[in-house]
């Protein structure tokens, strides 16, 4: 323990003693203002001064504890490490996502043990909102794709399930299963079988090859190229988009030691939350494009 | 060497987002023009950055791919 950390600490439990004693005087103050909003405003410097100084002072006590940053360092792996169950050798992350499969299981079983009896006419609360869901999902893709079969918006549903839980799973400090190219990739395998079986379905075989030769056969080759390259592409951006958000936090946390308190928290709020929600959105967007693509 | 050559592979960012850029000044202005068409805007928008933006994913897998041992 150095002067430096005793300054640092010194400074930050004075600062927030005065911020507290601040925040005191101006609540005191502002007791009989007629407007609560008014009195808030004026409160609002003082306890972002307490935020602060709190904050800096947790920090500094967690760098004195764990040492501190040692600097950027950054172990990556492209694939995740394997670990050996009985004779198969799995990865990791396929452990973490068939981990979230079954906790989503087990919620839609206990939402069709407790909640779905209890359904009536009139839509109430739960109801209300697993209906509004619902509808959402098949108008969605019902806009997107045409009408083709009830199993769609359903795979859809639970894909875009899938893919949230699993970047939620990296709160709980697992690496997210999409960000292992294998997940993703069979995921958008799923897709790209989806794209041809409604395709066959909707034009029989020879309407899909007809289809894929359709300006002249000369362009046939072109057709089959990007037709395969669209689960490849799939794939990637969902794998890139979410290494990248993991290697921005990894770094983040890495990089700023004790100061990453409440630092990562806030940038979870974009890069396991709010990106996730998009690459869904993209994800089965482009699904369902490709899909219409197919079959029109 | 590999190094370098990563670096180099991120060069397609660069151009994905001054055109993702252009895409949405484009989408702002159609929704200025015609607010009332802002949802269907919104989904083209939202597609075509997702198509662009796949430039850059490519680049940052590749430059991955050559940075990682």
């Amino acid at each position: 323990m150095n002067t430096v950390t005793i300054v640092k600490l010194a400074v930050a439990a004075v600062a927030f003693a005065a911020f507290l004693a601040l925040w005191c005087k101006k609540r005191h103050d502002t007791l009989d203002e007629p407007d609560p909003k008014k009195a808030k405003k004026k409160r609002r410097l003082p306890f972002f001064g307490m935020v602060i100084s709190a904050w800096f002072f947790v920090a500094c006590v967690v760098n004195l504890v764990t040492g501190g940053s040692s600097g950027i360092h950054l172990e990556l792996e492209m694939l995740s490490p394997r670990v050996q169950l009985g004779p198969v050798s799995v990865a990791r992350t396929t452990l973490t996502g068939y981990c979230v499969l079954a906790v989503i299981a087990i919620l839609c079983v206990l939402f069709r043990i407790f909640a779905v009896p209890k359904f009536k006419d009139e839509p109430r609360g739960l109801q209300n909102a697993m209906e509004a869901a619902v509808e959402f999902v098949d108008k969605f893709v019902h806009d997107n794709a045409g009408d083709l079969s009830p199993a769609l918006p359903a795979y859809m549903f639970s894909v875009a399930t899938l893919l949230i839980g699993c970047a939620m799973s990296e709160l709980l400090g697992q690496r997210p299963p999409t960000s292992d190219v294998e997940y993703t990739f069979s995921l958008a395998l799923c897709t790209f079988f989806l794209i041809n079986w409604y395709g066959v379905r909707k034009k029989g075989l020879f309407g899909r090859i007809k289809s894929l030769a359709s300006p002249s056969p000369m362009i046939m080759p072109m057709r089959i190229l990007s037709d395969c390259a669209a689960p490849v592409s799939l794939a990637c951006r969902l794998f890139g988009n979410m290494l990248g958000g993991m290697i921005v936090m990894d770094l983040l946390k890495n990089s700023l030691g004790g100061y990453a308190v409440g630092v990562t928290t806030l940038a979870g709020l974009y890069f396991n939350l709010f990106h996730p929600l998009i690459q869904t959105y993209i994800f089965i967007i482009l699904s369902l494009t490709f899909i219409r693509e197919a079959t029109e | 060497m590999t190094a370098f050559a990563a670096a180099l592979a991120l060069l397609p960012a660069m151009g994905a987002g001054i055109l993702m850029g252009f895409a949405t000044s484009k989408a702002v202005d159609a929704t200025a023009r015609q607010p009332e068409a802002s949802g269907k805007i919104n989904s083209i928008l939202l597609l075509g950055l997702a198509l662009t933006e796949s430039t850059a994913i490519y680049s940052f897998v590749i430059a991955l791919i050559l940075a990682v041992k």
